[in-house]
């Protein structure tokens, strides 16, 4: 198959290269109206590298105002913060990059932590297998996600809004198999709670581990770029043959399955699935994936940046709780965040297109 | 009005044009859209603008209906230099435009449609008698007693639709009026009709501007006519007299000659059939269509716009829904129903929407180039090998003579016809034998149309099978093996290359008569 393709396209460049002769002179050849880019420096300051400046910059502001702030004690909280709502955040942002959103996700998280919790702790499931269970049924949310958004045209929105309240209804019921609390206290998930990986705790190493593998498929697979490509014009992806319904479809599957992922690090976390586990997850996550510059249309971004960006949002959530300031107001900041992250990436927009 | 007076006191010397637009240029990225074109129309007059697809006229006319600003130039009005910043503005100016696209509003009654955000009322509750006795009042000034106001827009025919559309623009009671290919979907009874209603505004004293592509009609209503060509002003002059030939000629011009087939290009009658298409109907727009296409071979399709032409290349890529008749590749019967069948049987199309079904504009060069060829590039099973795909785009950079930065310059830099080109270097490096085009060189600049003309030769003469769906005559008769004329969804003749003559084609094309030359 393989060679088969490769003498193709050879005989494609034999052919191009033939006319080559033919054409000659190009009278057109010299004119590079339009080379100029638009997007070249705002776009890549907002893009990679001032995400870390803004990371590095907040840093010393809340480390020279916050004695606390600066502590490797903190820095591990702040990590173990950010794995849940960056884990969660490589589905999403592959989600926005095909023009999709999942609100769903914290519901998705109770149900895989509270039916994984509930398969070991009352039916002596191995934890492994149950975890995969958990997950199948994360990547199940998901497909009917998927498939109610492209099959049916119905709008992401009202989609995932429904599956959120059928979702977390289903958990609670799961929950109160057990009176509404399951604890996890399998031997798996205490060392996921306690141990670390090359000095970092393991819940943040994993999540560095997946978005690096998750990286690497988004720019060396076919998959990644028909996510890509099916972001930035869907009708010409479309007209390229790519079977982009499944494409979506696949998608929106991996966005559950990185939700539930995110539900077992909570119940790791914690020890403990309670029905208000992963409540309001969604609205960080998505904050997480704008902040991060990933363009909520066009099929623009990158999944590193959804990790600056929750660095940037756990780093605020942990300054403002280390200060004080009650969890009301953290909602109204998380707000503010996403609205903030919203705009710039319409101006941007305007930017880049001149 | 005034201008009609002034002009029977003879004082028309004196007197403005209604509308005058002097040394209008302007330039989108890698093409000169329009260079220092003066245009005026005088009030009570019809006046035609001519040209081809891409000579300008849009251009012209979006700058007028306050679209987009010119980058140099003038518009003056009445004689008063005017600025047009948005289409509202060109409305309050004076300016209506009845666009070649319906916009009406298929749920809403007539008299709404025609009264849309101007509602009579006391800002909250609409009167809707009000509005329904004005529609009455504008339709009846277009001698158009037929129509029901209270009618919902979309059970009415198409033309009076048109007529509605036409009633929407005179409610604001404009002084010039632009109707855009006002004729395409009308019937000759039809059209009749729409000429005696324009010729009735005529004499109202409004100025009119008339673009349309049949001459026959220009010649026998219009009273000047203003051609266009790559974006200049050839001339204007009076037409009374004028034949519809003269007015090709001069619309058409000098040509790129060089780049087209010679005689010794054209294929062997003997060659293998590519693909065979037998009783094609698809939807409404296309009946009973039957040709067959050769190895080396390139095929024009030519027609009025929307005589079917577009659809029927749509139907053999699978993206318009085939209702009837047989499709064969190499003797055997194909079934295509999306792009992925079409591509599996190695069709590709290029299409005349080229930002919205073919670029991907945000993703580079190399992305646009290889996405279908994915599969090729794998380096054992997964991971793409990024060193040999990029050999590859290179490889197409130089054969195409691609003008780029480099093989990851964001496709949206570049200029029109480099991103033609790159998607053509897609089909090319999938290697497929069937290549349709759509209006392959629409919007794109001189220079790169050869190359592109010149691009097409060389395919067929290496075997490909290549149809060219196109308006422009001189495109389909400088390329062509055989060329199909579309009449009104039907395959209304066809011509060898030797045959063929622009008179004869235009004849055809506008008429439909399969007969003479």
């Amino acid at each position: 198959m393989a060679s088969d393709w490769g003498s193709r396209v050879d005989r494609g460049g034999r052919v191009a290269a033939e006319g080559a002769t033919i054409v000659g002179d190009h009278p057109s050849g010299a004119r590079a109206a339009g080379e100029r880019s638009p997007l070249s420096l705002a776009s890549a300051l907002a893009g990679g590298l001032s995400g870390v400046v803004v990371v590095v910059a907040l840093a010393l502001v809340f480390g020279l105002t916050s004695p606390y702030f600066l502590t490797p004690d903190n820095a591990f909280n702040i990590l173990r913060q950010m794995s849940v709502i960056g884990v969660v955040g490589i589905g999403a942002t592959l989600v926005i990059l095909i023009g999709g959103i999942d609100l769903s996700v914290g519901s998705v998280a109770l149900l895989t932590g509270g039916f994984t919790g509930t398969l070991i702790l009352n039916y002596g499931v191995n934890p492994w297998l149950a975890i995969v269970a958990g997950l199948a049924a994360a990547a199940f949310v998901g497909l009917v996600n998927g498939t109610l958004v492209e099959l049916l045209q119905i709008s992401p929105v009202i989609v995932t809004l429904g599956t959120l309240i059928v979702v977390r209804g289903i958990g609670q019921a799961i929950l109160w198999l057990n009176n509404s609390w399951v604890y996890v206290e399998d031997p798996l998930f205490a060392y996921i709670a306690a141990e670390r990986w090359f000095f970092l705790p393991v819940s943040a190493a994993l999540m560095f581990i997946l978005y690096l593998i998750v990286s690497m498929v988004m720019t060396q697979t076919s998959f990644g770029r028909a996510v890509y490509a099916i972001g930035n014009n869907q009708r010409a992806a479309v007209l390229c043959g790519l079977p982009v319904n499944r494409v979506k479809v696949l998608v929106y599957m991996l966005g559950g399955l990185f939700a539930g992922i995110g539900g077992l690090l909570v119940a790791a976390r914690t020890g403990v699935v309670n029905p208000t586990a992963g409540l309001g997850l969604e609205f960080q996550v998505i904050t997480a994936v704008v902040l991060g510059g990933t363009s909520l249309r066009d099929g623009i971004g990158r999944v590193e940046k959804t990790l600056v960006g929750t660095a940037i949002l756990a780093m605020v959530l942990n300054y403002l709780t280390i200060r004080g300031v009650p969890d009301t107001w953290q909602t109204s900041v998380t707000g503010l965040m996403i609205l903030a992250a919203v705009v710039l990436d319409r101006l941007l927009r305007r930017t880049r297109e001149g | 009005m005034h201008g009609k007076t002034r002009v029977a006191s003879n004082q028309s010397l004196t007197v403005p044009p209604a509308l005058e637009m002097r040394g209008i240029s302007k330039r989108f990225p890698g093409v000169v859209a329009l260079d220092r074109v003066d245009f005026s129309v005088r009030g009570g007059e019809i006046h035609s603008l001519i040209g081809q697809n891409g000579a300008g006229k849009s251009t012209l006319m979006n700058i007028l209906s306050g679209v987009y600003p010119p980058d140099e130039g003038q518009i003056l009005i009445d004689g008063k230099a005017v600025t047009i910043g948005h289409p509202r503005e060109a409305l309050r100016r004076g300016i209506g435009t009845v666009y070649q696209e319906l916009s009406l509003l298929p749920n809403l009654s007539v008299a709404d449609n025609i009264f849309l955000g101007r509602e009579a009322g006391n800002g909250f509750v609409i009167d809707e008698r009000v509005i329904v006795d004005r529609a009455r009042a504008v339709l009846d000034l277009l001698g158009e007693t037929a129509i029901d106001v209270t009618a919902r827009a979309r059970n009415l025919p198409l033309a009076q639709q048109q007529i509605v559309e036409i009633a929407k623009v005179l409610s604001h009671e404009p002084r010039i009026l632009i109707l855009d290919e006002p004729t395409a979907p009308l019937a000759a009874e039809e059209t009749r009709r729409l000429f005696a209603i324009l010729h009735e505004l005529k004499t109202r004293g409004l100025a009119i501007i008339f673009i349309s592509h049949r001459f026959q009609e220009i010649v026998a209503h219009c009273d000047r006519g203003t051609i266009l060509r790559n974006g200049r002003l050839v001339l204007t002059l009076p037409l009374a007299g004028v034949t519809e030939e003269e007015l090709a000629e001069r619309m058409i011009g000098q040509q790129v000659e060089g780049c087209y087939r010679t005689e010794d290009q054209t294929r062997p009658d003997s060659a293998e059939v590519l693909l065979e298409v037998n009783g094609l109907s698809v939807g409404d727009r296309v009946h009973d269509v039957s040709f067959a296409l050769r190895r080396g071979e390139i095929i024009g399709v030519t027609g009025l716009l929307g005589a079917g032409q577009n659809e029927l290349a749509r139907a053999l890529f699978g993206i318009a829904p085939k209702a009837a008749g047989t499709i064969r590749r190499r003797g055997r019967e194909v079934r295509i129903g999306s792009p992925a069948e079409a591509i599996d049987q190695g069709i590709c199309l290029l299409t005349e929407h080229r930002k919205q079904e073919g670029l991907f504009p945000d993703l580079s060069v190399k992305e646009n180039m290889t996405l279908p060829s994915l599969g090729v590039f794998r380096r054992g099973g997964v991971f793409l090998d990024n060193g040999r795909e990029r050999d590859a785009v290179r490889r197409f950079i130089d054969a195409l003579h691609i003008v780029v930065r480099s093989a990851g310059s964001r496709v949206r830099t570049l200029s029109g016809g480099n991103q033609q080109k790159v998607i053509l270097a897609r089909w090319l490096m999938r290697d497929l034998e069937v290549l349709i085009f759509i209006e392959p060189t629409r919007g794109i600049d001189v220079g790169a149309k050869a190359e592109i003309y010149g691009d097409l030769v060389r395919l067929a003469g290496e075997g490909k099978g290549i149809i060219v769906v196109s308006t422009e005559l001189p495109e389909i008769l400088g390329l062509s093996d055989r060329i199909l004329v579309m009449h009104g969804g039907r395959l209304a003749r066809v011509v060898e290359r030797e045959a063929a003559t622009e008179e004869g084609l235009l004849a055809t094309i506008q008429g439909g008569h399969a007969d003479g030359v």
